[in-house]
């Protein structure tokens, strides 16, 4: 196990670095620069001229990229074209935000999903499963910034149960945190609790329907046990592959629920570094992605492991 | 410039007559006002700033002017003003503290002009050539070139004054000090969400702080804003001409407060001579193209209903605006055939126009009413970001933008009409009575007589039709019931922000 942290740890690097260098040349080749937000329409030549300079944006793009490489070898991911806010800061300030977003998002697809999962496979071609099943069309078909504005319609604006938006950190009060998480993450968790439910219903079908779980029920074993002890558990394995690929989309959904509920998380903060070319931001916002997708895919490797001795790297 | 000499000492009390900073607050500030921006910030810098962000920084930051209920200049932090020739003395009010503890005075005035015009970024301080102090409260700019506007620039971002430790922090972007009635609280504001504000301990107007506490929110999503505004999250919030804005105006529980100002969307028609379109030269196709738009249905299906019909550079409510141009060249489809009909392109003709995503419904309408005419406007996408820099080059015949309807009249000679001007990029000469007309406009810095001139003007500009003005969208800004109500909410002139002196949270 050890190993395989070791190796992902290893295969970072040139990964980080090939995506550095890639968003750095594609964000360079648009045609636009910061110096026409920042002049707006008013400026002339002369004035763009004279803070492209001051911007250090007349330099080559290479060399552009090796002073940005340079500090960032530092720990230094510098800031923001427009202002003195650190990249690091703002990345680390917006983290926790988007964390706390993926992570109940992620509770609700889980519960959510294998529960409906079970039930549907636990009664099959019952009303039972053919209503998970129809939830599980619905879940995947709509889409959560949709699924969101709906939300917050009954139950901010008509019922005023939570607050149509905002974020209240969990440090300052974890009743609040939870009202302004729970709307954005069932919007955002319902598709993925969807592909779950899914996954784990035909995962069980299948297992259910093992020799050995026919044989636990016939050495009497009690329901609640064969189900939970030798089903679920041999079900989940390809079910965590599929919440390994889930909790990445989530990932990437929150950048849009953001939106929608004005949640200050890194989606919020990509939309505007993109919209302003921001390379500085962008180049940090990036990296950082990289790195929680494939600390989620580490994850799920060392859970698969977990759960499967066989898929252990040896 | 001799005719531009004047002089004006407003005192105190006939500020207050004049209805400025709306009622005395009480005398302990209390209650939260919450305001949405729908920009986001970018910096508390007012000399780094060429765009929108205003309410940001006018609770922190005041100018040495500011607009007056009908839009003309009245002091703030100066007490009046002199203009003899190229030359601007400004006398300043005393006993002024920056909230740092910091003395306001000539000196740092004339340093705040001289790092404006060094930055060169804010367009209102380009004729400026550098500021010096006279004595403490004394200072005096020097101008470049006449400049009528030079007051009016003052009252906002170039106006707004720094402490000298803001101008010297490489970090004033978040960490601004000025002398306005609030300081701004890095500790209770959240990067990217909400900035928060406390008074100012040092105000020189105490009894104008009426707020405990003032928050501006980031919120760019148009209806995130309008939930939170529906949830009483926001009291007050800024909004373009959108269906977010339909729904406030038509809601019983909001309101939509319409404020002088705001963007008047034209075509500018660059190739006046022709030399890339032939047809552009032909007044007749000019007389065509502006009566073939039917403003009001444009106004209704791409702005919502909640703009006005265009046919000049500023819209009702402000000086330069000319009642007798309206109507100019209104809707009449039989009308521009006929003219089509008269010129020499009777079969059309066809241009290229560049758009940007917001503007595609825009163009789409337009091109449906040149159509009916026989021309064919074709849409070529440019980048986000880049159509105000394409249309100042000669890479389209004709380009679309919008005006901001806060800018002084003066910019219209100097972005369109002038040969050098910087929307005119196949630098066409202006008819005589146009260059006569911009000439004048700067002339005099008496707003009567400018108003006089700058009416004349929108005349001529409608004869011409080389800019064709198709609706002015005001400034929105959606408020509660309760906002509504309040009788210490008095809006800036021509900004989407509420004056905050005086300001008190609502029942």
């Amino acid at each position: 196990m050890f190993r395989l942290i070791l190796q992902r740890l290893l295969a970072l690097a040139p990964l980080l670095f090939i995506v550095s260098v890639l968003t750095f040349s594609f964000t360079s080749l648009l045609p636009s620069d910061p110096v026409d937000l920042i002049l707006g329409d008013t400026g002339t030549e002369e004035q763009h001229e004279m803070l492209r300079e001051r911007m250090g944006l007349n330099e080559p793009i290479h060399v552009r990229y090796l002073q940005w490489l340079g500090r960032a070898l530092q720990g230094d991911l510098g800031s923001s074209y427009f202002n003195s806010v650190s990249v690091m800061g703002a990345v680390m300030q917006r983290l926790p935000v988007t964390l706390s977003l993926t992570a109940v998002s992620a509770f609700i697809a889980i519960v959510v999903g294998v529960a409906a999962g079970v039930a549907a496979a636990l009664h099959p071609r019952s009303w039972v499963d053919r209503f998970a099943t129809l939830g599980a069309t619905f879940g995947q078909a709509i889409p959560n910034f949709w699924f969101g504005l709906i939300l917050v319609a009954i139950f901010a604006v008509s019922l005023r149960w939570f607050p149509a938006t905002g974020f209240t950190p969990i440090t300052e009060s974890p009743w609040e945190w939870l009202r302004s998480v729970i709307l954005p993450s069932i919007a955002l968790g319902t598709s993925s609790s969807a592909a779950i439910a899914r996954q784990v219903r035909s995962a069980m079908v299948g297992v259910l329907q093992q020799d050995y779980v026919r044989a636990a029920r016939a050495q009497g074993l009690s329901a609640r046990r064969v189900l939970f002890k030798h089903a679920l558990t041999n079900a989940m394995i390809p079910v965590v592959a599929v919440l390994s690929f889930q909790i990445t989309v989530l990932l990437g959904g929150a950048l849009i629920v953001e939106q929608v509920f004005a949640i200050n998380g890194l989606g919020t903060l990509a939309i505007a570094a993109v919209r302003q070319q921001d390379i500085p931001m962008l180049q940090g916002l990036v990296l950082v992605m990289v790195g929680l997708v494939i600390a989620v895919q580490l994850a799920t490797d060392v859970i698969y492991g977990l759960l499967n001795p066989k898929a252990r790297p040896t | 410039m001799n005719s531009m000499t004047r002089r004006l000492f407003v005192s105190l009390a006939a500020c207050a007559a004049m209805g400025i900073g709306a009622t005395i607050a009480s005398a302990e500030p209390s209650g939260t006002f919450k305001y949405a921006e729908q920009v986001k910030l970018i910096t508390m810098d007012p000399q780094q700033q060429s765009g929108s962000g205003v309410p940001y920084l006018r609770p922190v930051y005041e100018s040495l002017f500011e607009r007056g209920p009908d839009g003309k200049p009245v002091p703030l932090l100066a007490t009046g003003y002199e203009i003899d020739g190229l030359n601007v003395k400004i006398t300043l009010r005393e006993g002024v503290k920056f909230s740092n503890g910091e003395a306001f005075n000539a000196e740092v005035a004339a340093a705040n002009i001289n790092r404006g015009v060094q930055l060169a970024i804010i367009e209102g301080l380009k004729t400026v050539e550098s500021a010096e102090a006279n004595d403490e409260y004394t200072f005096t700019i020097k101008l470049k070139e006449q400049d009528p506007a030079i007051i009016d620039s003052l009252t906002h971002t170039g106006g707004m004054m720094l402490a000298p430790e803001a101008m010297a922090d490489p970090t004033i972007d978040r960490n601004p000090i000025g002398t306005g009635p609030y300081v701004h609280s890095k500790e209770e504001s959240r990067e990217g969400e909400v900035q928060v504000y406390t008074p100012n301990p040092t105000y020189w107007d105490p009894d104008k702080i009426g707020l405990e506490r003032y928050e501006v929110w980031e919120i760019p999503d148009d209806t995130a804003r309008l939930n939170a505004l529906k949830t009483g999250q926001i009291d007050a919030g800024n909004w373009l001409a959108n269906p977010q804005s339909a729904i406030i105006d038509s809601s019983p529980d909001l309101k939509l407060f319409r404020n002088t100002g705001g963007l008047n969307y034209h075509v500018i028609i660059s190739d006046r001579e022709g030399a890339q379109v032939p047809a552009f030269a032909d007044m007749n196709v000019r007389q065509a193209m502006a009566h073939s738009i039917d403003r009001a249905a444009f106004g209704k299906a791409i702005l919502f209903g909640l703009s006005e019909d265009s046919y000049q550079p500023y819209g009702k409510g402000h000086w330069a605006y000319n009642p007798d141009v309206e109507g100019a060249y209104a809707y009449d489809v039989e009308k521009a055939r006929e003219y089509m009909a008269k010129s020499n392109f009777p079969d059309g003709f066809s241009f290229d126009m560049p758009s940007i995503p917001i503007y595609q419904s825009r163009l789409e309408a337009l091109a449906g009413f040149f159509n009916e005419i026989g021309i064919t406007m074709n849409i070529v996408p440019v980048e986000p970001g880049t159509l105000a820099r394409r249309s100042r080059t000669t890479d389209f015949p004709a380009t679309n933008l919008v005006w901001n309807t806060n800018t002084d009249p003066k910019f219209v000679a100097l972005r369109y009409i002038y040969e050098d001007a910087a929307y005119n990029p196949f630098q066409t000469k202006p008819s005589e009575e146009l260059l006569s007309l911009a000439n004048a406009g700067l002339e005099s810095v008496d707003t009567e007589v400018r108003s006089s001139v700058y009416q004349q003007m929108a005349e001529q500009l409608a004869k011409e039709k080389f800019l064709i003005f198709v609706a002015n969208s005001p400034i929105l800004i959606g408020v509660s019931n309760a906002t509504d109500d309040n009788p210490t909410v008095v809006y800036r002139y021509g900004e989407d922000s509420i004056n905050l002196r005086g300001l008190k949270a609502n029942n």
